[in-house]
């Protein structure tokens, strides 16, 4: 057949990847998606794609697409089809069951950052007048809760400043713990861009990524710093700037407080940051240092990308405040070009920190505790609210070990194969007597579930996505659902089956109670996206009526910004002669986190298994070539991967990712967390790389650890 | 830059990327049209409803120049000139439709479709068969003389394929991936009838630099560069056995 068929029906939505949120044209034939054509006018991609939004849609009906909802009495049981509502009925007998024998704080549920604003403020609704708690967490627990508590402590917004495009007009472009070719590719394309006409470019990464040097982008600084000295890096760079004064005197009087500042600029300007001194801790050249400093701070328009690589830390936290802090320092926000910028890693990351998923927030970053707040949420939903704040995700987990938390409503989530330090996470998820689970596929999780309730792909729904930059735009449904529902439908449900009455007929009315009950989402309605394309939060009908592009431009949200302290505190995961090198991890381009949507895709052409990246020196000192199986063992558990020599990492540090299942890579990360947040410490573990005899003795590990 | 991207429309193609300069008033076709300096003579036709053929042009690329369709008419100057690497100018004339112009169309359109599958001209729906339609040119004079029809597909890519007996190397491919993407994969290689586009070092493209991004598959006009997805039961060539 030489002349391609010409798609019949072609419907405009968003891509259910990455925090870019790019918008593309979903052509179908016979009502099935052929086609992925970029959107020109989507506002965050202008009709560009990449290899995951643009072509890895195949997933959506793939074989392995669960259809029909299963239940099993115990994990050891095979599953049994039921319609929906033995499923739902069940579910809820369960869940009060439990209840009524250990406690209403014994269950909890866990939103999706895969699904839409209006199916997660649902879930956490669903915990607040369901289940009677505030056991109601998110995946940005594990990966940006850190730039919520950071940015809000010191910008007083946690989340992205700027809008993408205002990279266009940056001089001076900071990327540190971020690798946006790979995670976040149309957003790459777009500082490369900005880099090919001329702006510099710094990079803190301890690899030497895409975004470090490719294809005519060159940084003009990298600062391949040592795992876990994200903070001493930072507080050095301000010692630069405050030790040379190139800070924004006027700027830092008019916005912030200055005895603030004189604090911070006495910590940071002590010798302890002097970059004589960090230089060698770090593993830099201290002339590096002081010249992206001074690069940084001279802008004009100077902004900051980061990404998990700064939050992931038991210093996650510290590290997005040292950013604040700089920004605020030499005055680069309220501008374009300028900024302080989370990358974020899912779809929908970002809404699900702003609608309420959290164990002690409501929507718009609210307290739980307080009560007016709380007593707002209690008029309009007709109930009352417990005023205690829930457990954590990684509680959940804690709770469950210790007996205490018996039951899970996850949805979309694959937590045993996301979360660090799985052996951990499977012993919980084995000690729970209801594990009811809402995805696509049978995950890793659903090895533990009891209740299985086939959910939809975001082609198969309507509502919609917050994206990296606050941008909220609309997801349509393309084709019917294929087991039946949407995933809002199966909460509602569930919801009514908890014995809490509600009825929405479209999404659009879910976003209007959202409106109604989140200041940052006040002027929102499907209408008003509709009308615009897209539209960026803050949005209110008084101040901003179109939404809000760039933010701080006059005030930040408290009036002044503040300057939090940032002393370096090293991590308690330390090398030693036993596990001598430093475990990074980390996504390529062709995959996307663990892999249950690109796993089953072409994109296997380009990435078909984990493989950890060594140096040259490393490999040789431990007898490994290119492609050995090596064994790789931390304190709190071990795996295989095949290796591979690179020159992207340095002496010291290894790499892998976390996109298959088999490799296990989460069965070696610690069980460390920030400060403040429990963000994990996935990027930092203490590792031996051994290499493997033979084939056998690789299988034989994994057996044993198996049967463990 | 930025509120130049945010001037796409995802249902025009103004040949050439939008422009924020000063406004600018010209007529086309003795039609008055206002666009921003900087705007080539094509977008102008093209906000003017009265879009002129083209092929190496697409709003989303820098112009190029290279495919000789979509030539117009200016009161007071000699020759030719490309409407797309024309800028607009105050009070210029154009005439975008004249016998002259639809004799050079037609010549440059042969040309094409000489090295190019007659057995795929009926039936497709590309950019390079909505010119064919305007230009009311579906066939050429000229025997069969050197070509590239019988050149290797490139079925490396999972999710596309290259027919180079398709192309017409107007170059949007490389440029794409220049421009948009800032990967620097495509190239030309070779000189006149011989260049060809290639990946990497003439390498297949799933082998190369190439990162599957699709830049070029939506920039091609012929549907060299397509997607295996649009294909029932695998691609093959109409006069294939």
């Amino acid at each position: 057949m030489p002349i391609p068929r010409k798609p019949e029906r072609s419907v405009v939505t968003t891509c259910a990847y990455c925090g870019v949120g790019c918008g593309f044209r979903a052509e179908t034939i016979g009502g099935r998606v052929v086609r992925m054509v970029p959107w020109k006018e989507g506002k965050a991609n202008h009709g560009h794609g990449c290899v995951k939004g643009r072509f890895a849609f195949d997933y959506y009906d793939h074989p392995d697409r669960v259809k029909v909802p299963m239940i099993r009495g115990s994990i050891e049981e095979p599953w049994r089809e039921v319609g929906w509502d033995e499923a739902i009925a069940h579910a809820a007998t369960e869940l009060k069951r439990i209840q009524g024998t250990y406690g209403r704080g014994s269950v909890g549920a866990v939103s999706s950052s895969r699904c839409t604003n209006e199916e997660i403020f649902l879930m956490q609704k669903f915990a607040r007048v369901g289940l009677r708690n505030n056991n109601i967490d998110n995946c940005s627990r594990i990966c940006h809760s850190p730039t919520q508590f950071g940015l809000q402590a010191t910008l007083g917004a946690g989340a992205a400043s700027q809008h993408f495009d205002s990279i266009l007009q940056a001089d001076v472009i900071l990327v540190v713990g971020a690798n946006p070719t790979e995670g976040h590719p149309v957003f790459g394309s777009m500082l490369k861009r900005r880099v090919r006409e001329g702006a510099k470019l710094l990079v803190i990464d301890p690899r030497r990524t895409e975004t470090v040097e490719s294809a005519h982008c060159l940084a003009d600084v990298h600062l391949a710093l040592r795992p876990g000295t994200n903070v001493l890096v930072l507080d050095s760079l301000a010692h630069v700037i405050v030790t040379e004064r190139l800070h924004d005197e006027s700027f830092i009087r008019e916005r912030c407080h200055w005895n603030e500042f004189e604090q911070w600029a006495a910590l940071v300007g002590h010798a302890r940051y002097s970059p004589d001194v960090v230089g060698p801790e770090a593993g830099l050249d201290p002339e590096h240092i002081r010249r992206a400093a001074r690069l940084y701070a001279a802008g004009p328009r100077s902004t900051i990308y980061y990404g998990l690589g700064v939050t992931e830390h038991s210093q996650g936290s510290t590290g997005v405040m040292c950013l604040g802090n700089l920004a605020l320092a030499c005055g680069h926000l309220g501008r374009e070009g300028v900024g302080v910028n989370p990358l974020r890693g899912q779809g929908n990351v970002q809404g699900g920190s702003c609608l309420g998923s959290w164990p002690h927030m409501l929507t718009g970053y609210r307290f739980v505790t307080d009560d007016a707040v709380r007593g707002s949420f209690e008029r309009d939903w007709g109930i009352e609210l417990d005023p205690e704040p829930g457990l954590r995700l990684p509680n959940m987990f804690d709770a469950a070990l210790a007996g205490t938390f018996k039951a899970m409503y996850i949805q979309g989530e694959d937590p045993v194969q996301s979360d660090p330090n799985q052996n951990h996470v499977v012993a919980a998820m084995r000690s729970m007597e209801c594990v009811i689970l809402q995805d696509l596929f049978l995950t890793e999780t659903a090895k533990f579930a009891h209740v299985f309730l086939p959910g939809s792909s975001a082609l198969e729904k309507n509502g919609t996505f917050t994206n990296a930059e606050r941008r909220v735009s609309m997801v349509r449904k393309v084709c019917e659902p294929l087991a039946g529902l949407e995933d809002w439908q199966i909460t509602v449900r569930l919801m009514n089956a908890m014995g809490y009455p509600v009825h929405y007929d479209h999404p659009s009315q879910i976003l209007d109670e959202i409106a109604r009950l989140s200041p940052a989402y006040e002027g929102m309605s499907f209408e008003l996206i509709e009308r615009n394309g897209s539209v960026q939060w803050p949005c209110n009908r008084k101040d901003a009526p179109d939404g809000t592009e760039v933010l701080h431009t006059r005030s930040f949200p408290r009036g002044r910004a503040n300057f939090m302290l940032t002393a370096y505190v090293p991590t308690q995961e330390r090398t030693s002669d036993r596990y001598p090198l430093l475990l990074t991890t980390g996504r390529i381009l062709s995959q996307y986190n663990v892999g249950t949507q690109t796993r089953r895709t072409g994109n296997l052409a380009w990435y078909a298994e984990d493989v950890l990246d060594i140096h040259e020196a490393d490999a040789r000192q431990r007898g490994i070539v290119d492609g050995d199986w090596v064994s790789i063992a931390s304190r709190y558990g071990s795996t295989r991967l095949r290796a591979r020599i690179s020159e992207r990492v340095s002496q010291g540090t290894v790499y892998t990712t976390f996109h298959f299942a088999q490799s296990k890579a989460n069965a070696i990360t610690s069980d460390l967390s920030d400060w403040a947040t429990n963000c994990p410490e996935y990027k930092v573990t203490a590792v031996e790389v051994v290499r493997m005899q033979a084939r056998q003795a690789a299988d034989r590990a994994v057996a044993a650890e198996v049967s463990a | 830059m930025w509120s130049e991207l945010r001037a796409l429309r995802d249902e025009i193609d103004y040949g050439t990327p939008p422009r924020d300069g000063a406004p600018v008033t010209l007529t086309i076709d003795g039609v008055a049209v206002t666009v921003p300096a900087g705007s080539s003579v094509m977008l102008a036709a093209a906000e003017a409803r009265r879009a002129v053929p083209k092929l190496c042009a697409t709003d989303m690329l820098e112009a190029f120049g290279s495919c000789r369709v979509c030539l117009v008419e200016i009161e007071g100057r000699r020759g030719y000139p490309a409407s797309c690497t024309t800028p607009v100018e105050p009070g210029m004339a154009v005439r975008t439709r004249s016998d002259r112009l639809q004799a050079l169309r037609a010549g440059v359109m042969e040309l094409y479709l000489s090295d190019f599958p007659a057995a795929d001209i009926p039936g497709g729906w590309s950019e390079l068969h909505e010119v064919i339609q305007a230009t009311g040119v579906a066939q050429h004079p000229y025997g069969r003389g050197e070509n590239h029809l019988d050149a290797p597909v490139d079925e490396s890519n999972p999710y596309f394929l290259f027919d180079p007996a398709k192309c017409i190397v107007c170059s949007r491919c490389v440029r794409a991936c220049e421009e948009v993407q800032g990967t620097f994969a495509l190239t030309i290689e070779g000189r006149g009838f011989a260049s060809k586009v290639a990946a990497s070092q003439g390498q297949p493209f799933l082998d190369s630099e190439c990162v599957s991004c699709g830049a070029c598959v939506q920039a091609c006009p012929t549907q060299s560069l397509v997607e295996k997805s649009l294909f029932v039961g695998g691609y093959r060539r109409a006069d294939s056995p």
